[in-house]
């Protein structure tokens, strides 16, 4: 195969066939990857959705159990079976009938929760029907409707006595599918009734049918079944008519995903739907309705971008692999035409034509692969010539080898012979003694080492020659310049030398050597010879090193006594002397019993003489008497020493003084466990008490309670009167606490001002034990709320204690806690100064608020608010203008009353949103309105939180508002409470006359629930008061409330104020009101709160509603 | 030729390694997942309980057939009660610390299970239980596949006054379940206007019953409302018909009677009496005709099946159900995945209540037959939501009741 063709075959083998076929693979990866994710995802909104349609039943649910335990309905079904048996249509049952009619109004029309409401005796007589369709006043158990959904509830309800959802079908009476929630109605212990609504559809559908996060094409689908059909229960968005009309078959429902959601299995997968499109659906089985309900985008839509990826990818491949295969053509050209001209001259060559020679012109490697053939061919030539020449050379050089060869042998044949030599003197050397030897010729300078000697300095006999350089290699480095010392004196001096020196072994090993010397002179005192003896004396000196070791260790800061077998002291160190105050001389000789306390008694000695004995040795806590008397703890411990034959020779006692480390020990103990300020058990020692307390209530069956108790206000006190009075406040309250309880039940500081009070074993049954603690925490409350002296000043506080019992160990220690925290959350907010138990339904309401305040967040910025406005009209009803009302409906919750929302966005401080958010869709009216004539005139009222008014810019906010919609200031009033104004007064003032200056108009809400006094009130610049609806409520009934208006409406004048009145419902209340000189107005009499649309309806309407 | 042997050379090892990789990943390594089975096989509950492991046996068969879950079979353990709840909770801790057990299947006796209790709460473990019991209880550790108050005991004695009169006869073994599920039937002939005639206690394994028997011959109830458990129930009815009391005058309602119990007690003593269960082997359904034959071919044909093995049968499968669609065996994940459960079990469509963790299931009353079978004779007509807490039932009075009990 030629060059260009391979280069082409391989690029497209190497380069485009992998791309290929990974882009291949990458793409079926990448599908796989999202129809995985695509049905996780399809899983997790049917999950979602399953739970959004169970929250909406639950709550309704909720709704119609509560009302079943409400006032109304019990005070239903106490009179109105009577009124009925008389006949319905008798004054004395439409006149209770009409009070429910007017209670459940708000539900079934305002909000459109429910479409009726009905109320049975336990016989099944239907007695009450919000709407009087035909099923009212049959009976559900003999009557015509008896096999409805409602009356297969009310049959639930009487068998399971739980709150029931019932099945959905066509309901005749109501010429619609329906589904009923139905709870049973007990009073006294006793089933009196049954409550039930009907839930309307419009709202259910809209819940269950919401297709957020479904795409363009998904839906959340609902089908039950029928016998063998499925029968979709919701509007389909490709068949709006579908609720109960469309059926389907078993034949036409085989391949649907609904099937296996009806048959209560959940999955997800690709099927097609009733319109026999693909699709990705995810299927559930809803329990409460016994539905199935399927969540499902067309695939078409969900797999568009893989389709698309796959057109680009195969666009891709084809385009390169065009590329690269002319591309690998061209450079196989450029390649290949050079090297077949070299291959021809190298043909050539090989044949014999040597001179022969290629064109080197060619670029890069093919240049210089071309220069080096034509100097290999060159070289070729050369290398004949002096083949020859080079073959006598080399013969030459081997035979000089050979004879060199030759010496070398007889050499060695010399050396061998030595060496026996030297092996014959070493053997007589040997013979001297034990000792090793050696010996030095002076004159020669040879030098002799017997074996002995090899032997001690670990030297091999072949490898080291005995030299004075070698011996001192051997010696440590340290002794190195004493022995040559030694040996050089002693040659002068001419005497014997004996020196001691270590030696070091190549493994680090010391040995110690006494080495001796003597040498030879002749008569001019020239040294001749030199012998030596070379002793090991390392085991000598290692018993020497102990004994010094053991003399210094004897003297160490722990005191050591040492007696003899009979007990007798016979030695003891300074330690001893020092700690025990006793000099040596006053106790040697004596027996240790000198040194008892006194304190233990002969048990104690006799069993540590018995150890003694039986082990040799004790060891323990002892407590003896120092010279002094003075008593002291030490650690003692005593061996008994055995000689060779085992028999006990002395005792040695080693002890040190440990009453510092006990003192210390105690200390840390205190601080670990205990508050330094209270110096009540802290938290730590709380919690292990807690868990004993547990493991002895489990084992004796007794109840304890647990308080969470913490001090109202103390952080203003910290604040105002600063942290020293705050510390001798917690004293205070800690001694009051401790005196309230028993000696065994702790009290613990938790920090701050929280304290826990654990008390234990109060009664095994269960009413007494929370009687006793609700007695307990009571008595603690009123010790600590009366008052403090606290250094010089009189100082006022009151706790809140939250109680919660326990029995066994079947709640964790941290779960007590939380729910007595619970309890006393529950306690403060239950105005304070309060004891609370913790019962389990406080947790969920708990629960409950948070998750309102984070849907309310969620409201909040998105928009989910509304405001409704409540017409305010002068005597003549003409409109003076509207108070707005802040409203929220929530997709799932419904309607939610601002009495449930707004205390929690005043806890949350979302309340400074809403308030904002509520002044500026107000002044946003207020301008609309400004630009026509018929509502130029009209003023807005908005209410104002204490938090809101509290904030430092609240003036300038309301000015930029007012601004940013340019707006006449004085059509905006803002309504305080007397819980607004009641804060600081100068800072009130101030703002309210920095609004003033601004134009807006002030008025005052709630005017006479509060405590403000009539003094105060003159400070205030107000425009308004406003009478409050509770006076007005009973205004013709309630001669106290009568008189507390016409005072209301006379001090008003005093002060020149307006005054208005809210909550007039009837004409009587506004006669009364308007013969003592009222001339504003605002209730139901004129008009509910009505969303801006509705409001303007009656402005045109003449302000008459 | 020299060439293509060293391609050969360079490939061959290239492809070995490439064959190698997709081997080992093929090839996952055979993993377990070990469960632990609490039953009494010995004492006097062993009647009762023992045949619940054979239908945990077969759920865990059948999971394994189907491929295990995730990846790994399934390994049961299981540990002798020996009818004692103390050392039930032992074998519970030890199958937990020991042997590693991702869940529990077990208990019968509400004694029993409030001992499991305390343990799985310990461990943040997951017990299931598949008896019907008393209510007033709900731990965040435990699945609950029996009947709740109100999926049971409840409907049958409104049932049993509705049909039959409205004064009753208690009787119960001596302990949590009878007390606190017969404190909770007072409260409900106080709500439907009935009478109490007496209420007896007898301890666990009594014979005698000579007096009671009598007792009731003497003032006779419209109804009988039977709590006792165990092999109790055998010398029970045999002191019943001595008595000469007939299911047509006296009729009794059995809380813990099942087709098992009807076999051990023989059907011909009880006939014409009446029990109220969410299963009973004679449901006609297509799930369970198939449930009784795979039984039956993996145990023997002449097994009969009743209620608490199915309900053990369904945990296992609920556990796996949910383990599967998790993927995991994180717990916190799989009690999220089994709040949201549901399966075609034999008894009907069950699911996961995951507000109180009981089951939504039918409930049945059925009349024993001398072929050791029921006749149904009323059923809900939809899966009964879960109440452990009756609602008719004052919040105080709950808390006292399920804190009161000994």
């Amino acid at each position: 195969m030629k060059i260009s063709t391979r280069l082409l075959l391989l690029f497209l083998l190497v380069a485009v066939l992998p791309l290929a076929l990974f882009s291949y693979l990458n793409l079926q990866q990448d599908e796989a990857t999202l129809r995985i994710e695509v049905l996780g995802r399809m899983s997790g909104l049917a999950d979602k959705k399953a739970i959004q349609v169970r929250t909406y039943l639950a709550e309704r649910k909720r709704e119609v159990q509560i009302r079943a335990r409400g006032s109304q309905v019990m005070n239903a079904i106490k009179t109105l079976p009577q009124g009925y048996a008389a006949g319905w249509r008798k004054p004395s049952y439409v006149r209770e009938a009409a009070r429910l009619h007017e209670y459940f109004g708000r539900y079934v029309e305002e909000y459109g929760l429910f479409h009726d409401v009905f109320l049975m005796t336990p016989q099944g007589e239907v007695i009450y029907s919000q709407k009087r369709e035909a099923d009212f006043a049959t009976n559900l158990l003999s009557g015509p409707y008896s096999e409805t959904s409602l009356a297969q509830a009310f049959r639930e309800v009487l068998m399971t006595l739980e709150p029931v959802i019932s099945g959905y079908g066509h309901y005749a009476p109501s010429q619609t599918s329906a589904l009923f929630i139905a709870a049973p109605v007990m009073v006294d212990g006793k089933l009196k009734g049954v409550f039930a609504a009907q839930l309307g559809n419009d709202l259910f559908y809209r819940v269950a049918t919401d297709a957020t996060g479904l795409g363009l094409s998904g839906e959340a689908i609902f089908a039950q079944r029928d016998g063998d059909d499925v029968v979709f229960t919701t509007p389909l968005r490709y068949r709006s008519e579908a609720p109960m009309r469309l059926r389907m078959n078993p034949q036409q429902s085989s391949s649907l995903p609904m099937l296996g959601a009806l048959f209560g299995e959940s999955g997800a997968g690709m099927k097609p739907d009733y319109r026999g499109k693909p699709v990705v659906a995810a299927w559930r089985y809803l329990p409460e309705l016994g539905w199935g309900m399927v969540v499902k985008m067309d695939a078409d839509e969900v797999f568009a971008s893989i389709a698309q990826q796959r057109a680009l990818m195969i666009e891709v491949v084809l385009g390169l692999m065009l590329f690269s295969g002319m591309l690998a053509y061209y450079f196989g050209r450029q390649i290949s035409a050079p090297l077949e001209a070299m291959a021809r001259t190298a043909d050539e060559v090989a044949r014999g034509s040597m001179d022969r020679r290629v064109d080197e012109s060619a670029p890069g490697e093919l240049g210089r692969f071309a220069l080096a053939f034509n100097r290999m061919a060159e070289n070729l030539q050369g290398l004949y010539g002096t083949l020859e020449q080079r073959i006598e050379q080399r013969t030459r050089d081997l035979q000089v080898t050979i004879a060199q060869l030759h010496e070398e042998i007889i050499g060695r044949e010399q050396v061998e012979a030595d060496l026996r030599d030297n092996r014959d003197r070493l053997n007589e050397a040997q013979r001297l003694g034990q000792l090793g030897s050696w010996e030095l010729n002076l004159l020669s300078g040879d030098l002799h080492w017997s074996d002995e000697i090899y032997r001690m300095f670990e030297l091999d006999h072949g490898q080291f020659a005995p030299s004075y350089g070698n011996f001192l290699g051997v010696i440590h480095p340290d002794d190195r310049d004493k022995v040559s010392r030694a040996y050089a004196q002693s040659l002068v001096d001419r005497q014997e030398y004996d020196v001691e020196h270590r030696l070091l072994m190549a493994d680090g090993r010391i040995k110690w050597v006494r080495e001796r010397c003597s040498s030879e002179f002749d008569e001019s005192g020239k040294p001749l010879r030199s012998m030596g003896a070379v002793q090991d004396i390392t085991g000598q000196k290692l018993i020497e090193d102990r004994q010094r070791v053991a003399a210094v260790a004897f003297e160490t800061h722990e005191g050591i006594m040492i007696t003899d077998a009979n007990a007798n002291i016979i030695r003891v160190n300074h330690a001893f002397q020092k700690i025990t105050g006793y000099a040596a001389d006053d106790v040697l000789g004596k027996n240790p019993r000198i040194l008892s306390s006194g304190v233990h008694d002969k048990v104690f000695y006799a069993a540590m003489w018995q150890q003694l004995i039986d082990e040799g040795s004790w060891s323990g806590e002892i407590l003896d008497k120092r010279k002094s008397g003075e008593i002291y703890p030490k650690w003692l411990t005593i061996s008994a020493v055995k000689d060779e034959v085992g028999k006990v020779s002395e005792y040695v006692a080693i002890f040190s003084d440990i009453s510092a480390r006990k003192k210390a020990e105690e200390e840390i103990r205190n601080l670990a466990f205990y508050d330094t300020l209270t110096r009540l058990p802290n938290r730590r020692l709380l919690l292990e008490r807690m868990s004993l307390a547990l493991t002895a209530s489990m084992r004796n069956q007794h109840y304890g309670a647990v308080m969470f108790l913490d001090m109202d206000r103390f952080k203003t006190l910290n604040d105002t009167m600063g942290h020293d009075y705050g510390d001798l406040l917690l004293i205070e309250v800690a001694q009051r606490i401790r005196s309230c309880v028993r000696e065994v039940d702790t009290v613990a500081r938790m920090g701050g001002d929280e304290f826990v009070i654990l008390v234990e074993g109060i009664d095994s049954i269960a009413e007494e034990a929370s009687q006793r603690a609700a007695q307990i925490a009571e008595k603690i409350r009123s010790s600590l709320t009366t008052a403090y002296q606290l250094k010089d000043r009189l100082y006022h506080s009151s706790p809140s204690i939250g109680v919660c019992l326990y029995r066994g160990n079947e709640e964790s220690v941290d779960a007590l806690l939380k729910h007595a925290d619970m309890a006393m959350y529950q306690a403060k907010e239950s105005g304070r100064n309060t004891v609370r138990f913790f019962d389990p339904q406080m947790q969920h309401a708990v629960e409950t608020r948070a998750a309102l305040e984070a849907d309310l967040r969620y409201a909040v910025f998105n928009g989910q608010l509304r405001l409704h406005y409540q017409i305010q009209v002068d005597d003549e009803h003409r409109a003076l203008g509207a108070e707005v009302l802040v409203r929220w409906v929530h997709p799932t919750r419904g309607m939610v009353s601002p009495a449930q929302f707004i205390p929690v966005a005043e806890e949350s401080s979302l309340i400074l949103e809403v308030g904002h958010w509520v002044l500026e869709t107000a002044c946003r009216q207020l301008a609309a309105w400004s630009k026509s004539e018929l509502t130029r005139h009209l003023n807005i009222a908005v209410n104002v939180s204490a938090q809101q008014f509290k904030l430092v810019d609240f003036v300038d906010r309301v000015m930029a508002v007012l601004r940013t919609f340019d707006v006449d200031a004085s059509r905006l009033k803002l309504e305080l409470t007397e819980g607004v104004v009641l804060n600081d007064v100068t800072d009130v003032v101030a703002k309210m006359y920095a609004l003033k200056s601004l134009g807006v108009r002030l008025s005052m809400d709630d005017f006479g629930t509060g405590y403000s006094s009539l003094a105060y009130l003159k400070q205030l610049p107000l425009d308004q008061l406003k009478i409050d609806q509770s006076f007005v409520r009973d205004i013709t009934t309630d001669p106290n409330d009568a008189v507390m208006v016409k005072t209301i409406i006379g001090m008003a004048h005093n002060f020149r104020l307006d005054v208005i009145a809210e909550g007039v419902e009837t004409e009587g209340q506004l006669a009364f009101l308007k013969q003592h000189g009222c001339r504003a107005f605002q209730g139901y009499l004129f008009s509910k709160p009505v969303p801006i649309d509705e409001f303007e309806k009656l402005l045109l309407a003449g302000g008459d509603a | 030729m020299m060439q293509y042997r060293r391609f050969l050379l360079f490939i061959t090892p290239v492809l070995a390694l490439l064959i190698f990789l997709v081997w080992q990943y093929r090839v996952a390594d055979q993993a377990v997942v070990r469960i632990g089975v609490l039953h009494s096989l010995t004492g006097t509950m062993a009647l009762s309980e023992a045949p619940l492991v054979d239908a945990v046996r077969l759920a865990v068969e059948e999971t394994n057939e189907t491929g295990g879950v995730n990846g790994a079979q399934i390994e049961m353990i299981v540990s002798d009660c020996r009818s004692d709840a103390g050392y039930c909770a032992e074998q519970a801790e030890k199958l937990i610390v020991q042997h590693k057990v991702q869940a529990l299947f077990g208990c019968w006796t509400s004694a029993c299970r409030k001992a499991v209790k305390t343990v799985v709460e310990k461990h943040h473990h997951l017990l299931f239980y598949p008896v019907q019991y008393e209510g007033l209880e709900q731990s965040p550790n435990i699945i609950y596949t029996g009947a709740a108050p109100n999926q049971q005991i409840i409907p049958m004695v409104s049932w049993a006054m509705q049909q039959h009169g409205r004064s009753a006869y208690l009787i119960g073994s001596d302990y949590v379940f009878p007390r606190t599920a017969n404190s909770i039937v007072k409260k409900l002939l106080v709500v439907k206007g009935g009478q109490l005639v007496a209420e007896r206690y007898v301890p666990l394994g009594e014979q005698n019953f000579d007096t009671i028997a009598g007792e009731i011959a003497a003032q006779p109830p419209d109804f009988v409302l039977n709590t006792l458990n165990g092999d109790s129930n055998l010398y029970f009815f045999r002191a019943l018909r001595k008595a000469g009391i007939r299911p047509e005058n006296i009729p009794v309602f059995s809380t813990s009677i099942a087709e098992a119990e009807l076999a051990a007690i023989g059907p011909e003593r009880v006939a014409g009496h009446y029990a109220a269960w969410n299963y009973f082997q004679s449901v006609d359904s297509i799930e369970n005709r198939a449930f009784v034959e795979r039984f039956r071919q993996r145990f023997g044909s002449r097994r009969v099946l009743d209620d608490p093995m199915e309900a053990a049968y369904i945990g296992v499968h609920l556990w796996v159900n949910a383990l599967r669609s998790t993927g995991t065996t994180d717990i916190n994940s799989l009690k999220i995945a089994l709040g949201r459960q549901t399966l075609n079990a034999p008894e009907g469509i069950v699911a996961v209540d995951a507000e109180t963790q009981h089951l939504w299931k039918p409930v049945r009353i059925g009349r024993a037959q001398a072929d050791g079978q029921f006749d149904i004779v009323w059923q809900s007509g939809r899966s009964v939501a879960p109440a452990p807490f009756p609602f008719f039932i004052p919040h105080a009075e709950r808390v006292v009741m399920a804190g009161g009990d000994k």
